[in-house]
């Protein structure tokens, strides 16, 4: 059986990956508030209900505290650390 | 191409993107639900139960085996459901409309009988699917489009206690607590302990959330946060209270 998949825009940060599905982000913009070093900003890509998505504009200040992750309503947004992917990296 | 991003395992894929508006609080609420299915590993005897409003969007939101029900009668059939086959765990998933103005009977009446259920109830101070009119939960001077003038409490009364209520009759055993979704990580805490009571047998298990509706409550997501962490909290208090420990120590 086929699953449903969505797509995942990606982008490579110093301390962690911010990843975001323009098929799953409405735009409410509740992360973009949450976020406690000024992040997130609208980008120019339209998501699923044609509101402008959320992009990580400033995201050479990202701390990875993963706070938008968790409040992303539709669980849109994936924070992905780079500490864990190392270690992934080692133990296999 | 990803098949679930930060998605718990017991979404349901296909169900995806929700019916939710953009900014809901039942996606938070369900999310923390989600995860603890996930942790709890109760995906396979979990009976969900939802109720009429926003609350029924949620009947393929899961992939559990769902049943909707209408105007607070989801707590008598999940107690029927509970008392058929006590094995199975059976969660009631409501707004605030459906489970204090319509159905409070049934959930006071589940409440005193200290019935094994656990009762989920979505606090967002207005009933959202009809358009936003005023629910037993909108705050004083509240606007809405029954009340556009703002709630006037010597008319229409005080906003509905809930869990005050409820752990007014509960007996000993029953879990009663309220979370909010500007704190997850404690309402996950809370969501669990609730769950953890059923399995265990104790009793009545009661979770109210405070909960978001920036649609009906025409808020942009800065407004939302503050009204939910501000004008909310401090009418309803978050925290547990009635849990196991507690009632050791009264006795």
């Amino acid at each position: 059986m086929n699953r449903k998949t969505f797509r995942k825009l990606h982008y490579e940060g110093t301390k962690g990956c911010f990843n975001i599905s323009p098929d799953l982000c409405k735009g409410c913009g509740l992360c973009k508030e949450k976020c406690p070093t000024d992040v997130l900003d609208w980008g120019k890509e339209l998501g699923v209900y044609g509101t402008p998505i959320i992009v990580p504009a400033r995201l050479e200040q990202c701390i990875v505290c993963g706070i938008c992750e968790l409040v992303c309503p539709d669980a849109a947004v994936l924070i992905e650390k780079k500490e864990k992917v190392k270690k992934m990296a080692k133990g296999s | 191409m990803v098949e679930r991003l930060a998605m718990p395992k017991s979404w349901r894929l296909e169900s995806k993107p929700h019916k939710f508006c953009p900014g809901c609080g039942h996606g938070m609420v369900l999310k923390v639900l989600g995860e603890v299915i996930d942790e709890l590993a109760i995906q396979e005897k979990l009976i969900f139960g939802v109720d009429i409003g926003c609350s029924l969007l949620a009947w393929d939101f899961f992939d559990v085996d769902t049943v909707q029900t209408h105007h607070g009668r989801t707590n008598p059939v999940m107690v029927g459901i509970k008392r058929a086959r006590p094995e199975l765990l059976c969660i009631a998933y409501m707004g605030d409309g459906g489970a204090y103005a319509i159905g409070s009977q049934h959930l006071v009446n589940a409440a005193f009988r200290n019935e094994k259920i656990m009762a989920i109830v979505v606090n967002n101070c207005n009933y959202g699917m009809t358009g936003g009119q005023m629910s037993p939960t909108t705050l004083p001077g509240q606007k809405t489009e029954t009340s556009p003038y703002g709630r006037d409490p010597k008319e229409t009364g005080s906003p509905t206690q809930g869990p005050e209520m409820v752990a007014a009759i509960a007996s000993p055993g029953a879990y009663v607590a309220r979370g909010s979704v500007t704190n997850l990580k404690q309402l996950k805490r809370f969501m669990k302990k609730a769950v953890e009571n059923q399995l265990a047998g104790n009793g009545f298990s009661f979770l109210e959330v405070i909960s978001c509706c920036p649609t009906n409550w025409r808020t942009n997501a800065k407004q939302t946060w503050a009204f939910m962490e501000e004008e909310m909290a401090s009418y309803f208090r978050v925290g547990e209270l009635l849990t196991a420990e507690k009632d050791e120590e009264n006795s």
